[in-house]
């Protein structure tokens, strides 16, 4: 392993154990995978209890991953960033209820849907920086929102019903794991390929120093909007999914601060600009509030600990769990998917 | 004509509080470069304050201004100094305010719901109900009297900026933070003033909004999306754009209420930030950003 | 005693590396000094430190033997160390008057305030003009003598201006470089930080070269300006741009 290639590659921490990290880390990730794809043929007790919450930990993996494309690669922070969850949500269930399309199958134009507003939201918010932009996210957020509230065609802010699944109870929660899960993946690939890529360096670049990246010759402004759309899609896809499997759509489950909230917790509690982070984020995150819900009723009490977790983490923690690791050079290879 | 008139005192009324909400938000921002995402959430918590003390101790919402104030300043304070100071050495530290003033609404948030349930919670004085009937207009006594101790308080913030040592103090500061040290001012002493007082600000629109519109915790998000929004038309950190942004968009409001109904009032706001977006992001007042 | 002591000081921004290492100086009262050095030398940080502005990460500044590295940049000046910055400095929503009045933030006695101003005005007799113009409206030349006349109402022991003449016309800075050559008159210690070695040198006393972080020649500034072998090695650039404005 010769200098120029630690050089290039982001910084990728040797474990201590000496082992070629590369190959045992395939194969973690292989088995991983693997558990993933065949969680729903293991037979264990509280069947859907499970896949209902591994399917619900999927999707803020999709979320958290999509995000970080833009608020950690970036580092510009969307507030807002629901709005192609609840897009992607309205989409499907739109073309299910009008057009009788099953949203597995939309999902992806859900997705699109997504991307093409994201382009649409980037060329508008990305007019400003800072916190300017985190501004307009919110206000894009909130604006979206009213629409939907006010819309008549989806049952305004009652919402609309969805024709259910044509699938038996014993095995209805299958599916929407699966596609969950395939959002999830999709996201954390995207994620993986942005950051690999040329695309993903203007991106480090410009979180750094903006006026720096332009005067090397990288169109800030489309590398942001970019950024934006590619975000959107997995989150279209996770909402399309989402809301089929709810049989219900309505601006609250979709528009709120709280679906924005845990998304950015997420990524920025896991490690934010790192692949892995977001899902380690998410992860964390899903299983706190299940285990708050079980242990203590689903009170505002929860509100109050995703907000002191994410105080800590700002102040104690600021790359989060996977970029605190990184940096101090402990971080087990298997998390390390940079 | 009476009517437009009616539409447009309304506006002005309602502007005078949007006016006192904002300006603590722009003070903020303007010494601090802090975006307080929590500041709604600081003004229910003084109405909060009022409901009790009007419920419990039949205090007047507008004499308990006198309470709110001095008790947000402490707290303002109180907040303040364990977690501002430390951050503010970090490389992205306007972006780390936005970050951890979200984490304290969350933690505020939570806490009013819990101790204080969803329930819609609202003062009732008598001249809530109130209006006069002056020239063909109905003017509401509650939103009068209002806007008149909104008025009263920004003109005395603008005598403290404009005489006090203090004061002057807090607008170099604002003007210029590197030059405001080498001068001998005390920045670290402004900053946590300059908290404080921008609390004390939203203490008293808690007050004032105990009585003019129902609250319950989570509504904060709502007030602080227009809040941003405004100042950002005003131009962040210029307590003049603050004031004007805040009459003339609750006055563009008004006119939208009037026309198509009260669900699509906040719209109003947001759209105003677009646009302001797409042909002056800096805002009416605001200097070019450097961030 | 010296009036100043820099002791093999060290210093970075934030978490970055070293920008000074090892720096010691020793600065007299009275006399006029002029810091050089090609860019990233270290010049504005070593002012940065000895006002306060940033702490030294080792070594100390004494001021009249006492340890002062570590106080806050309020505290600096109230024992008299005043820095006039490189970046824009004014308070540009004030006016001329309220600007200079703020230089003598510390000073509560109006009198006092008063007859300083005076003095800055008769420095300044183009200031007197323009009292009650908002000073962001000034031009480049007149906005640097607000600041300078600010930094006078200090009445500082030590003046450290850094790039008084950036962004100026040559006219203009040689104004600029006469009214400082005047302070020394004053009987104020300054020290200079200069791009243009030249003009900075043929303007102060004493002349320092910093290069890296370190310092590497110290001495009377003519020597600096005549020795080659300084001028090629640290200062070429510097010199040559200055010889032809």
């Amino acid at each position: 392993m010769t200098d120029m290639a630690s050089d290039v590659t982001p910084s990728v921490s040797d474990d201590t154990g000496g082992r070629p990290g590369t190959v045992s880390r395939r194969v973690l990730l292989l088995v991983v995978l693997a558990i993933v794809l065949l969680l729903p043929l293991a037979p264990f007790a509280a069947y859907n209890y499970v896949l209902q919450l591994a399917t619900v930990a999927l999707m803020w993996v999709a979320l958290a991953s999509s995000w970080n494309i833009i608020g950690g690669y970036a580092s510009y922070i969307s507030l807002g960033h629901n709005v192609f969850f609840g897009i992607g949500g309205y989409t499907s269930g739109l073309a299910l209820v009008y057009l009788g399309f099953s949203p597995f199958l939309t999902a992806l134009v859900a997705g699109l849907v997504a991307l093409v507003f994201g382009l649409f939201v980037g060329l508008i918010t990305l007019r400003a920086k800072g916190p300017t932009f985190i501004v307009a996210t919110i206000a894009m957020l909130f604006v979206v929102g009213l629409l939907f509230d006010n819309w008549e065609l989806v049952g305004a802010s009652s919402g609309m019903s969805l024709p259910l699944p044509p699938f038996s109870v014993d095995v209805v929660k299958v599916p929407f794991y699966y596609a969950m899960a395939a959002s999830a993946v999709g996201a954390i690939f995207l994620s993986h390929r942005v950051a690999h890529s040329k695309f993903g360096l203007g991106l480090r670049a410009l979180s750094q120093d903006e006026t720096k990246a332009e005067v090397a010759g990288i169109n800030t402004r489309w590398y942001k909007v970019i950024a934006v759309a590619l975000s959107a899609f997995f989150i279209g896809t996770a909402g399309a999914t989402w809301g089929y499997s709810l049989s219900y759509l309505r601006p609250t489950i979709f528009f709120t601060i709280g679906v924005a909230a845990q998304m950015v917790l997420s990524a920025i509690i896991g490690g934010r600009a790192t692949v892995a982070g977001p899902v380690v984020g998410a992860l964390l995150i899903v299983g706190i509030n299940e285990f708050a819900i079980v242990q203590f009723g689903a009170t505002e009490l929860n509100i109050v600990v995703t907000g002191v977790i994410l105080l800590a983490v700002l102040l104690f923690f600021p790359l989060g769990i996977v970029g605190s690791l990184r940096e101090a050079g402990r971080l087990p290879a298997f998390l390390d998917w940079d | 004509m009476t009517e437009i008139i009616q539409v447009l005192v309304l506006g002005l009324l309602l502007g005078g509080v949007y006016a006192l909400m904002a300006s603590g938000l722009t003070l903020l921002f303007g010494v601090m470069r802090i975006v307080n995402l929590a500041h709604a959430a600081f003004i229910i918590v003084a109405a909060y304050i009022a409901f009790y003390a009007f419920d419990l101790f039949q205090i007047d919402p507008l004499i308990s201004v006198l309470i709110t104030m001095p008790v947000m300043f402490v707290l303002g304070l109180a907040v303040y100094l364990p977690l501002f100071p430390r951050i503010e050495s970090s490389a992205r530290y306007t972006e780390m305010t936005v970050l951890m003033t979200f984490g304290l609404a969350l933690v505020m948030e939570g806490l009013l719901g819990f101790f204080f349930t969803g329930i819609f919670r609202s003062t009732r004085p008598p001249y809530a109900t109130d209006a006069i009937l002056w020239a063909d207009l109905f003017i509401p006594t509650g939103q009068l009297l209002a806007t008149g101790v909104s008025a009263l308080l920004l003109i005395g913030l603008w005598l403290f900026l404009r005489y006090t040592r203090t004061g002057t103090a807090v607008r170099a500061t604002m003007q210029n933070r590197t030059s405001a040290q080498i001068v001998g001012v005390n920045v670290r002493r402004i900053s946590a003033i300059s908290f404080g007082l921008g609390m004390a600000l939203a203490g008293a629109s808690g007050s004032l909004l105990s009585y003019l519109f129902p609250f319950f915790p989570a509504q904060h998000w709502r007030w602080v999306a227009l809040l941003l929004a405004l100042i950002v038309l005003g131009g962040l950190g210029s307590l003049k754009g603050a004031v004007i942004g805040a009459v003339s968009l609750a006055v563009a409001s008004a006119f939208v209420t009037n026309q198509l109904g009260p669900d699509w009032s906040p719209m109003t706001f947001y759209l105003a930030l677009f646009i302001i977006l797409l042909v002056r992001p800096q805002g009416l007042f605001g200097k070019a950003l450097r961030i | 005693m010296a009036l100043l002591e820099i002791d093999d000081v060290t210093a970075g921004y934030g978490v970055g590396p070293d920008i000074l290492t090892g720096i010691s100086l020793e600065v007299n009262a009275g006399r006029s000094y002029c810091i050089v050095g090609p860019n990233g030398a270290g010049k504005s940080t070593l002012l940065k430190v000895v006002c306060g502005i940033l702490h030294p990460r080792s070594g100390e500044v004494r001021l009249n033997g006492i340890r002062v590295s570590g106080l806050r940049p309020d505290q600096l000046l109230a024992e008299g160390i005043c820095f006039v910055p490189q970046e824009q400095s004014l308070f540009p929503e004030m006016t001329v008057r309220e600007n200079l009045v703020m230089g003598a933030f510390l000073v509560r006695d109006r009198a006092v305030v008063n007859e300083r101003m005076v003095r800055v005005f008769e420095l300044f007799p183009l200031l007197k003009d323009r009292v009650s113009q908002l000073a962001g409206t000034l031009s480049g030349g007149e906005q640097q003598m607000v600041v300078l006349g600010r930094a006078l109402m200090v009445d500082p022991k030590v003046l450290m201006i850094d790039e008084p003449s950036l962004g100026l016309a040559p006219i203009v800075a040689d104004q600029i470089f006469a009214t400082i050559q005047g302070f020394s008159a004053l009987g104020i210690t300054v020290i200079l930080v200069e791009q243009n070695a030249r003009r900075g040198l043929e303007s102060t006393e004493w002349g320092i070269v910093l290069d890296l972080g370190t310092k590497r020649f110290e001495g009377p500034a003519e020597g600096i300006l005549d020795d080659p072998r300084i001028r090629e090695l640290y200062l070429g650039a510097a010199l040559s741009k200055g010889d032809d404005e």
